[in-house]
């Protein structure tokens, strides 16, 4: 008790010179703590790496030929993405520059005719220019003459003046004439300048559209390739899944035949005179819950004494409850096997 | 399913009662013995400074009378102080009563001696425990070994087909309780061996340090009964 009493005392003793419990219980178990954490992490880290079992090699087997598949699923989706995607690409960059090139072509012909008929123009202004200007000298001088002449007659001037005034006008229509004609062509050009530019504008809209409709048709073709991609990626995961099932199913057979298989070599009292090279095939018919409905001698090894040993082995084992285990469709068909008989096998 | 049942958490909480109890056991063990080794290294180190300080002081060439009227009479020291406050109080008291040299050198030994032996039981205090679960705990562990096979054997002759993976589980299980004991049993093999060690070298010291203090006080003795005879 009172040895007790020190203890506690000094567990709880703020005593300079007696070391108290505390801290120690403190580290002890940390180190504890660390130990199982290792210890823990560890075995997690090897958990990773696949466990050998005795039916790997069926494992393997199996899931080569799905991988491959899946590789080859992969391979196609690959090749099929790689050579379609860049016909579809080049087209649209090259198709807008090709209708831009004549119009300008088209545009700077027009320019160069505008200025021709422009340059005909002015020359021809410039001529009659000239001409009515030779003609009113000439007038001038006439007038002048007969001015100096005295003016012969009121008449004769005044027929002067108004044949004067009658060119003045035929000048000054002919000018308006060309004017007008110059505006005419002008408001030609402008309208065709314009109808050019609508032109222009539409084969734009309909580049743009033509744009749009490509991209539609290719958003529509990779969504219907997703939709592809997707269903064979779940054709290929169902495919898996029965891969699986099958797998384990056939894991569950063979671990039921290899069970039947030790029981009955365990139980095999292989007679004396039987050599190594005798070999024995019994059909074994088995009732629902494991029990043995019938054997039989399939093939005979020849020595009726190794036959029956054989059969009674079988009959000593039975029933196989391990049969129950299977699902009913496994069980359906492993009700009727053959077992093998070899000497040599077992020893 | 392979994982997960080779897990130790796994295996720990599957294993019989037997083997549970064993690894519990197993696991307060070493618990406990982790505390000690703690304990003992805080206090050995402590006691260690303790004495390097007080031999400085002691040698320094102070009054012993100083000496020991600086230690408070109520408060009991540890270590050589001890030894040298309970000889001396013994020393002070004999030397005024009676003039017997041996009487009075006798007396000092002794009590020299008990607070010397109360010391050394200081200093061992625990390491008793960290030398039976040094060697109790591989037995025991193996004793979790042992029933655990056991249990695997029966369970082998009940399964109609013993293949490696039905046996597996039980023997990794029984051998973790193997694997606690030795872990268990290293720590506390090794730093029992440390502590009692460092132990020991401290109480042999004391001793020095006893005989040093006692071969003062026969000396002062002596030429004090020279001169008054």
């Amino acid at each position: 008790m009172s040895k007790r009493r020190g203890c506690l005392v000094a567990f709880f003793s703020r005593d300079k010179r007696e070391v108290g419990y505390v801290w120690p219980v403190v580290f002890a178990v940390l180190v504890h703590v660390v130990v199982v954490m290792f210890s823990v992490i560890n075995l997690e880290s090897k958990d990773a790496e696949p466990e050998p079992s005795s039916i790997v090699h069926a494992t393997l087997v199996s899931t080569e030929t799905y991988t491959d598949q899946a590789q080859q699923a992969n391979d196609n989706q690959v090749t099929s993405n790689v050579p379609s995607q860049p016909p579809e690409k080049t087209p649209p960059q090259e198709e807008p520059t090709p209708p831009s090139r004549p119009l300008e072509k088209a545009v700077i012909d027009q320019a160069e005719e505008l200025a021709e008929a422009r340059e005909t123009q002015a020359l021809e202004e410039a001529r009659a220019k000239a001409e009515a200007q030779a003609q009113r000298r000439t007038e001038e001088a006439e007038r002048r003459a007969l001015e100096a002449a005295a003016r012969e007659t009121e008449r004769a001037e005044q027929q002067a003046e108004e044949q004067r005034r009658r060119e003045e006008l035929a000048r000054q229509e002919q000018e308006a004439e060309a004017q007008r004609r110059r505006e005419e062509e002008q408001a030609r050009q402008a309208q065709e300048a314009k109808e050019q530019r609508l032109r222009e504008e539409k084969l734009a809209r309909q580049a743009q559209e033509a744009e749009a409709q490509r991209r539609r048709e290719e958003e529509q073709a990779r969504q219907a390739q997703e939709a592809a991609e997707a269903e064979r990626q779940r054709q290929l995961e169902g495919q898996a899944e029965a891969a699986a099932d099958a797998r384990q199913a056939e894991q569950a057979a063979n671990s039921f035949i290899a069970i039947v298989r030790r029981a009955v070599e365990q139980a095999w009292l292989i007679p004396g005179g039987a050599s190594d090279t005798m070999t024995a095939t019994i059909q074994v018919r088995l009732g629902p819950s494991g029990e043995v409905l019938a054997t039989s001698v399939a093939i005979s090894s020849g020595d009726s004494a190794f036959d029956r040993s054989a059969i009674q082995a079988v009959e000593h084992v039975a029933p196989f409850t391990e049969l129950r285990e299977l699902s009913a469709e496994q069980q359906r068909s492993l009700r009727q096997f053959n077992l093998r008989f070899t000497p040599g096998d077992v020893r | 399913m392979n994982e997960n049942s080779m897990s130790i958490p796994h295996l720990v909480m599957s294993a019989s009662p037997v083997v549970q109890l064993v690894m519990l056991l197993l696991v307060l063990g070493s618990l406990l013995s982790w505390v000690v080794i703690f304990q003992r290294s805080f206090a050995l180190n402590r006691a260690n400074k303790a004495y390097d300080q007080f031999e400085e002081s002691f040698w320094s060439g102070v009054d012993l009378n100083d000496l020991y009227r600086d230690i408070p009479a109520d408060d009991a020291r540890q270590g050589a102080e001890r030894i040298f406050q309970s000889g001396f109080r013994e020393f002070h008291r004999l030397a005024a009563k009676t003039g017997q040299v041996d009487t009075v050198l006798e007396a000092v030994q002794r009590s020299m001696r008990v607070a010397w032996s109360r010391e050394e039981d200081r200093l061992n205090q625990h390491l008793v425990f960290l030398a039976t679960v040094a060697s109790a705990s591989p037995y025991i562990g193996l004793f979790g070994t042992v029933w655990g096979i056991m249990g695997s054997f029966q369970s082998i002759s009940m399964a109609q087909q013993a293949t490696l993976a039905t046996v597996a589980p039980w023997i990794a299980e029984a051998l973790i309780a193997t694997a606690m004991g030795l872990f268990a049993a290293i720590p506390a093999v090794i730093f029992y061996n440390r502590l009692s060690n460092s132990a020991s070298r401290l109480l042999g010291k004391y001793e020095n340090f006893a005989e040093e203090f006692y071969a003062i006080l026969h000396r002062n003795l002596q030429g004090r009964d020279t001169t008054s005879s």
